[in-house]
């Protein structure tokens, strides 16, 4: 059998494009909107989600069998917050002046839509190996729209890339200025909306 | 009912499970958070008076030797005269000192002021003469990274280096954060007394100026002292 035939290859690799959770299912929008004005807080970001969602997949697959059907929603979030706090307390001892620039949206990761998503549709009915590779694959899947916005939005917003002004300073001699929107809110929007649009032309169903 | 029991005692369980975990790394991990957050502190006193710049990495000794070389920390009370830290009361205000060759180059405020979102916290620095800003620096703040965020960046910081918090006149009227640039918004005569502001952040340079000039009205006794040559 070829590997792309595999289910386990399937599990991890269809998150990442195909069904993508943000511009396949759009869930995490919110913070694919906040973090991605520089790319280097949106890699980091997309690192802490992978992280949390792997180990979220993988603790809930393996008590799958022993959670109470009628409590199942608090266990998870319980689990994910654990994950989380454990993380930003982490980060805030060893890494600290990325802790600082990540502030808030560390701890905004356990109302990521994506991670409960996950636990709930995935974790909660298949065995441990399998929700954790679900879990990282989804993680890259998210990662990978929050560089590719963050690198238009830094582009355009900024004129830089991970921090390095790559549009020279004679354009800006020559009247070119920088597009304020894209710092916005609004510049997420409509980045996330062309990737959107893009996929759906690309992968056809 | 077995039902019911079965729950209570897996959310039971793994209430404890987890809560022991968080309080062993909150417990663990304290003493180094700690260590970086009073580090952070010295390292932003420093960049305030222009001993680090802020953008090298430097190591945490070569951090606390410069700033035990340098900096030093006095109590003041509402009149702006020193106290002895034993017998501080609780009005006094804290201020650090920035001397050299026995004699004191600038002094540093700490700031805390009101953002759009949360605290404000920072230190800014006043040269001698009483009158001119050394330098401004931020630290902690829960302002929208990429907005009202910049207060923390570089760019922002340095334009507070040589601005005055008086005017012509001499009268005090502390500095202001501009609605956009100050070369556009400030007549000529008040430009010394603002700092160019943050697009899409207006109501953090709002809060922070509310929040800047509350402060520096605390310690402008002490500010006063300095123009008279009362403190060397």
């Amino acid at each position: 059998m070829k590997i792309t035939k595999t289910k386990a290859f399937n599990v991890f690799f269809k998150p990442i494009w195909e069904s993508n959770p943000i511009s396949g299912q759009i869930l995490g929008i919110c913070s694919a909107l906040a973090v991605t004005v520089q790319l280097k807080t949106a890699v980091v970001m997309g690192l802490a989600l992978t992280l949390v969602l792997a180990f979220s997949n993988l603790s809930i697959s393996l008590m799958r069998k022993f959670i109470p059907r009628n409590i199942r929603i608090i266990i998870e979030l319980t689990v994910i917050a654990t994950l989380v706090i454990l993380t930003d307390q982490v980060l805030k001892a060893f890494l600290y002046d990325i802790s600082k620039q990540l502030s808030i949206f560390v701890g905004l990761i356990i109302t990521n839509c994506i991670i409960l998503g996950r636990a709930e549709t995935y974790a909660l009915g298949n065995p441990p190996f399998l929700s954790l590779l679900d879990g990282i694959g989804n993680g890259l899947g998210y990662s990978q729209i929050l560089i590719t916005v963050a690198v238009i939005r830094e582009f355009f917003g900024a004129g830089k890339f991970f921090g390095f002004q790559v549009i020279p300073d004679t354009f800006y001699a020559a009247g070119y200025e920088n597009m304020g929107l894209m710092v916005l809110a609004p510049g997420a929007f409509i980045a996330i909306g062309l990737i959107v649009w893009l996929q759906k032309t690309v992968s056809k169903e | 009912m077995s039902n019911y029991i079965k729950s209570f005692l897996f959310a039971a369980v793994l209430s404890l499970v987890c809560g022991s975990l968080l309080t062993l790394a909150s417990t663990g991990l304290k003493e180094y958070q700690l260590e970086n957050i009073e580090l952070d502190k010295h390292k932003n006193i420093l960049k305030s008076v222009g001993l680090l710049n802020g953008e090298d990495a430097v190591s945490q000794e070569t951090v606390e030797q410069l700033y035990s070389e340098n900096i030093g920390q006095i109590w003041i009370n509402v009149d702006g005269k020193i106290v002895p830290e034993q017998r501080k009361g609780k009005n006094d205000l804290q201020v650090y000192l920035f001397s050299q060759q026995g004699k004191i180059q600038a002094y540093i405020i700490p700031i805390h002021s009101r953002g759009l979102w949360g605290k404000i916290s920072g230190y800014m620095a006043i040269k001698n003469d009483g009158a001119t800003i050394s330098g401004f620096t931020v630290y902690s703040h829960q302002e929208t990274p990429g907005l009202g965020g910049e207060i923390e960046k570089k760019w922002f910081q340095k334009n507070f280096q040589g601005k005055k918090i008086l005017d012509d006149q001499g009268n005090f009227v502390a500095i202001a954060i501009a609605k956009g640039s100050v070369k556009e918004r400030i007549p000529e005569s008040r430009q010394k007394n603002f700092v160019d502001g943050i697009s899409g952040a207006s109501m953090t340079g709002k809060f922070l100026s509310a929040g800047l000039k509350q402060t520096l009205t605390e310690y402008e006794p002490f500010s006063e002292r300095f123009r008279k040559n009362e403190i060397k």
